[in-house]
């Protein structure tokens, strides 16, 4: 096997990005909020898995990258249960979670 | 570590590397946002795998206990909550696509050309290292440590925001407009 093959930091390091891409493709293309949260999700993911893989390759025997994924992890669920409790109030006000209509702050 | 095999190693981290590229391409695609969140409970189990595959056995853990098990089914809450199986989403308009495309595409570009330009200083080269032992024990007595490399305030400061989350929205989602005045 090619040692170019073998999966180094670099192949790591872009695999994350290429996810967290797509995580920012989604943010800007859907138009149901709770569709727009799974995309930050998405990238708050690649940002956890980029900590650890630094951890590994850059500080191994050390787990200071593996506290911060834990408080990426904590701070994600959080961020998820305000955001669903949001959707939840906004429905039942404006029947609708499409964030296309969501325009009552302008003008 | 489970795996002390290069080529194993290798073959895993392309499958794993492909499955999770395809289910997030699937997630960010599908038009139904139910199927949505089943791909994204996909895309976060692979993560655990990677988890696994870099030599932490308790992150993987957390990830399937944290991610799969809870903000997914709230995810799977709040569609239903919300009726969002009704909202079709319909198509998104070719040029917003194309944006969305046209800003991804740049970030990952620019992205990886800023890796194959830096030097990464790696340790730590090709195999993962049986070095870490236990690493969950080293987890737990450093979010604990009062020392100046512990991470005892920060891991006060991030209960006390789950139980200000708790909390909070407890409170947004129990409003309702018919019985109060205040915001329209």
């Amino acid at each position: 096997m090619s040692n170019l093959l073998v999966p180094g930091a670099f192949h790591w390091l872009v695999v994350s990005s290429l996810l967290f891409s797509i995580g920012v493709y989604g943010l800007l293309t859907r138009r149901n909020a709770v569709g727009v949260l799974m995309s930050v999700e998405l990238s708050l993911n690649s940002a956890a898995l980029n900590f650890v893989l630094l951890n590994r390759f850059f500080a191994p025997g050390k787990v200071d990258g593996a506290i911060m994924a834990l408080f990426i992890v904590t701070v994600a669920a959080a961020e998820a249960v305000v955001g669903m409790a949001i959707f939840v109030a906004l429905y039942r006000q404006r029947k609708s979670v499409d964030v296309n209509r969501m325009n009552m702050m302008s003008g | 570590m489970l795996v002390g095999n290069e080529t194993l190693y290798t073959i895993l981290f392309y499958a794993l590397s492909l499955a999770a590229v395809l289910f997030a391409l699937l997630m960010v695609c599908t038009k139904k946002i139910l199927r949505s969140a089943a791909y994204l409970m996909a895309v976060l189990s692979v993560t655990a795998g990677y988890y696994m595959l870099l030599g932490q056995e308790f992150m993987a853990g957390v990830q399937i206990l944290v991610y799969v098990g809870g903000i997914v089914v709230l995810f799977i809450f709040a569609v239903m909550l919300t009726r969002s199986v009704e909202l079709d989403e319909d198509k998104p308009t070719l040029g917003r696509r194309l944006l969305a495309l046209l800003v991804s595409v740049l970030l990952f570009a620019f992205s990886v050309v800023m890796f194959s330009w830096s030097e990464l200083p790696v340790l730590l080269p090709g195999l993962p290292g049986s070095s870490s032992g236990s690493a969950v024990a080293e987890i737990g007595r450093r979010l604990l440590d009062t020392g100046p490399t512990g991470y005892v305030i920060p891991f006060e400061v991030v209960s006390l925001l789950l139980l200000a989350a708790l909390i909070g929205s407890i409170a947004v989602a129990k409003y309702d407009s018919s019985s109060g005045g205040g915001a329209r």
